[in-house]
């Protein structure tokens, strides 16, 4: 099967620091890979090179066999790759429903002047908007629907704030989904909840899935294939069992023994 | 709410709650503040103002109101939600009292300082005539008797407020608004009343237009009783505002469009009734809120504070000036107006371009400061030699004629307004079938308004006709004012509609978070452009209004003054809200008066700036919201007391605790 991203030699320095050294990196079509590494190991600068938010050093990044590096996170998006973000981050004034129409941006056509004048295409597309909302955050359950459509982002819970978050990559209809320590923060309980959804959003959604986590569990119930960070480059990949016996992983979680 | 208000204990319990530093401090404030506004001038420039038949003066009202609100928030404690109200008893009124007698003794100190001391070389305020003012005539002994006395008097009286129930408290502060309100607008409420047959305008007010006793007390009355009623049924059934926020939001929408309605047809009613110079003052605020609502598509939907708005006013002004005038220097041609609005939308687009590519990448304090220096340089350009030849210099460009419309394009206009606002109701409102379907009463209410709106309309185009040009003349306010109110309904009609759309859902996001806006395919570069240009088409509207009413412009018309004006009145209004920024307009420019236009106080002209000052920092300490908020913005800024509220009714953390499906 055709690599759906593939990454070569990528690479970004801040001032004398390698966040990312010739990292090489792909993921094929239906894939839910997970990166790990320690703190520091440079998974948050990988993704953010990815979307166009950080400008790489040096590298290819091809995704659906067009190079994407130098181009706006808004044409990223629109290629079909969203991101989550470490630390919340959603409008917290728009509303929980406004927040998933806002998202659909890059998917919609009409400006301000259909707007003024109300076109019928335009109410069309504000109909079509918010039934595709509707139907996102559905997927969560009862969590963000009825009475919390209009609620303001900034009251809902923490874990209904990922939730929603995920549901915000969720409408810019990607085939990439890019979700950064979606279980940070959560009881295990929730971690639990979330784990399953990651599988459904592959399952029913069909999302392609690159998920950075901390959460061995979640790690280990959820990927195809683990790729380890270190010190910016890969120092290991295989499935979760092939990587937690990696001596080199170990050494970089815990430090080499004294000899 | 009845178990909430604790029966005043009495005795020496009570004192316990007495925090003596505030009452201190607050004491010294209203020293503090009533020495800062005699020496000002504030007393002496106020007196001439007659307010309440025969005693009663401006100047008066300036000192008094110190230690009345401050001795009552001398003992103030804040109520917290779920917890137990602090105790009211005499301690409030002994607090109150205390600080008024501190405030009081700093007054007499200033009395005795300025019997004994000349000031005047540095304090020119400092009269002889301020002297006599504050002893009331009889001398520094007296004075200051008075000061001491009058001032725990009257911090007493404050502190006496705390004891009052809601309802009362509520029925005696309406009643004295309303009296301090019809009182100081006596100029507009003339005109109003003159239109009653009767000679109710003599029976208000006395030949110096101050209001009689008789009256004031019926109007005390009769706004103390409508204080009281109000107050009842917000406890009984909440206040207007949160039932209108509880309605389901076809019905919100509803009402809202039945009072946009009402409102437009008040606007085009409301001037036949005034006289011509509240018409002017009407035109000013119509004005500023054309800008208003155009900043406010900048500042309060995409978040880009831009202090350099003026320079898109006058660009709208000067477009207007070249192309109408005969005797602008480059250009002969005389354009009618309507003609020349095409242009100036182009002018104003292309200015928005101007001033929105650089600053493309700038965000927060750098924007404000940068945008600031392009205002700046926006009158420089139109005051230099080098356009001279273009724009007049200095000496600006005049002669520019009247705004001068066909006939039957008015009467065109109002005839399609009229089928817009019937068909608008019909669909909307009306028609039976509605899905969900609006209350009978709002179907009732709607269908009235309309229909008035349709007959005036229709009754109108009649009156004007389709033959000829109409001109407004500059000396008209009252059609000036029809034509500003015409541009600001369409502003307001623009960003309403932006608001619920695509660009303004993107404007929103980028406002809340632009890295991640442009992650989730908002094109910030195109979003930032469109927000300047909208803003800056809409100020440009002002800027021709304004140099087709004045007949002449010049570049220091366009000084950076007007842009904070617009600014403070979005803000004291309420950000984000298109009846916020009304009501804005309306107080600030419409009672304090704009730039350089007078407004219905004319004795604050003097102090215009400082009241604008005092009031954008009461309002960023006690109301940042505004005075008419977006619902959503009021919640936004009180974000820990919504939070508060949601943890006592245990809504917050439910998430949490659902059991996982």
């Amino acid at each position: 099967m055709a690599a759906m991203l593939t990454i070569d030699g990528l690479t970004k320095a801040f001032g004398g620091l390698h966040a990312i050294d010739h990292l090489d990196f792909h993921i094929d079509k239906n894939e839910i890979v997970s990166v790990i590494g320690p703190n520091g190991a440079g998974k948050t600068t990988f993704f953010n090179t990815i979307t166009g938010m950080i400008r790489p050093d040096d590298g290819q990044i091809i995704f659906e066999e067009l190079d994407i590096v130098g181009l706006d996170p808004s044409e990223i998006t629109r290629l079909g790759i969203a991101r989550t973000f470490q630390n919340v981050r959603l409008f917290p004034n728009m509303t929980v429903l406004e927040n998933i129409m806002v998202a659909q941006h890059s998917r919609t056509r009409r400006g301000a002047w259909s707007a003024i004048l109300g076109t019928p295409a335009f109410r069309r597309e504000e109909v079509e908007i918010r039934q595709r909302a509707e139907e996102v955050l559905s997927f969560f359950g009862t969590r963000l629907t009825g009475y919390r459509f209009d609620q303001p982002a900034f009251t809902l819970s923490y874990a209904n704030r990922r939730r929603l978050e995920i549901a915000r990559a969720m409408a810019t209809q990607p085939d990439l989904l890019l979700l950064d320590e979606p279980t940070a923060g959560m009881n295990p309980r929730e971690t639990l909840e979330l784990t399953g959804l990651i599988g459904r959003l592959r399952s029913e959604k069909g999302f392609t899935i690159v998920v950075i986590e901390h959460d061995m569990r979640v790690v280990r119930d959820v990927s195809d294939r683990v790729v380890v960070l270190d010190h910016g480059s890969r120092i290991a990949q295989g499935t979760y069992h092939e990587v937690s016996s990696n001596p080199e992983v170990i050494e970089a979680y815990l430090g080499k023994t004294q000899e | 709410m009845a178990e909430a208000i604790a029966p005043p204990r009495l005795g020496v319990p009570a004192f316990e709650q007495l925090n003596t530093r505030r009452v201190a401090t607050w004491g010294s404030f209203i020293g503090i503040t009533a020495v800062f506004v005699s020496i000002i001038g504030m007393v002496e420039t106020f007196s001439d103002r007659l307010l309440l038949d025969p005693f009663l003066d401006l100047g008066d009202l300036a000192l008094i109101w110190i230690p009345l609100v401050l001795g009552y928030t001398a003992t103030y404690r804040e109520t917290l939600e779920g917890m137990e109200p602090p105790r009211k008893g005499i301690h409030n009124i002994v607090g109150g009292a205390a600080a008024g007698l501190i405030g009081g003794g700093v007054m007499a100190l200033f009395i005795l300082l300025i019997e004994n001391v000349t000031l005047r070389d540095i304090f020119p305020n400092v009269s002889p005539e301020l002297i006599d003012l504050l002893n009331f005539g009889h001398g520094a002994g007296f004075g200051v008797v008075a000061m001491i006395v009058g001032g725990a008097v009257l911090g007493g009286v404050g502190g006496v407020f705390h004891l009052l129930d809601q309802s009362t408290r509520a029925a005696i502060s309406s009643g004295l608004l309303w009296v301090i309100t019809i009182s100081l607008l006596e100029l507009i409420v003339t005109d109003l009343v003159e239109e009653i047959p009767g000679p109710v305008e003599d029976w208000l007010y006395n030949n110096d237009g101050a209001l009689r006793w008789g009256a004031a007390i019926a109007i005390f009355a009769l706004f103390a009783f409508i204080g009281y009623a109000t107050r009842s049924r917000k406890d009984r059934s909440g206040s207007l505002r949160s039932t209108i926020a509880a309605m389901p939001e076809h019905q919100r929408t509803g009402v809202g469009l039945v009072a946009a309605f009402l409102l437009i047809g008040l606007g085009f009613a409301l001037p036949s009734m005034l006289g011509s110079f509240t018409n002017e003052i009407l035109a000013t605020v119509g004005l500023f809120l054309l800008m208003g609502l155009g900043l406010n598509i900048v500042i309060g939907l995409a978040g880009l504070l831009d202090l350099g708005y003026v320079a898109f006013f006058a660009v709208g002004a000067y477009a207007v000036a070249v192309l109408t005038s005969p005797s602008s220097p480059k250009f002969d041609a005389t354009w009618p107006f309507i003609l020349a609005i095409p242009a100036v939308i182009l002018a104003a687009a292309f200015a928005g371009v101007m001033v929105g590519t650089p600053v493309i990448r700038m965000r927060g304090d750098y924007l404000a400061i940068v945008t600031l220096g392009f205002g700046e340089i926006a009158r420089i350009l139109f005051i230099s030699d080098w356009l001279k030849p273009t724009f007049g210099g200095a000496q600006g460009i005049l002669s520019i004629p009247s705004l001068a419309v066909w006939r039957w394009v008015i009467s065109l206009t109002l005839l399609v307004a009229a089928v817009m606002v019937a068909r608008f109701s019909w669909q909307r409102l009306i028609r039976p079938g509605i899905e969900p379907a609006p209350s009978p009463r709002l179907r009732a209410a709607a269908a009235g308004v309309a229909a008035l709106i349709a007959v005036g309309s229709v009754v109108a185009a009649t009156k004007i006709g389709i033959d000829g040009t109409f001109i407004v003349q500059g000396t008209q306010p009252k059609l000036v004012f029809y034509a500003v109110f015409f541009f600001a309904i369409i502003a307001a009609f623009i960003s309403w509609r932006l608001q619920d759309s695509r660009v303004g859902r993107a404007w929103m996001a980028m406002r809340e978070d632009e890295q991640v806006a442009e992650a989730m395919g908002i094109n910030t570069t195109t979003a930032k452009l469109m927000a300047f240009i909208t803003g800056a088409i809409l100020a440009s509207f002002g800027g021709a209004l304004f140099a087709a009413k004045i007949g002449s412009v010049f570049p220091n018309s366009f000084a950076l003054i007007v842009s904070i004006i617009v600014l403070v009145l979005i803000i004291v209004g309420g950000m984000g809200n298109i009846p916020g920024v009304a009501v804005g307009a309306l107080v600030l420019v419409g009672i304090l008066g704009g730039p350089t236009q007078p407004g219905l106080l004319r004795e604050f002209e003097g102090f215009k700036l400082l009241i604008y000052g005092a009031l954008l920092i009461y309002m960023m300490l006690k109301r940042p919201e505004g005075l008419l908020p977006s619902s959503r913005r009021a919640q936004e800024l009180h974000q820990e007391e919504v939070m508060q509220d949601a943890w006592l009714k245990g809504e917050a953390g439910q998430a949490e605790t659902e059991p996982a499906t």
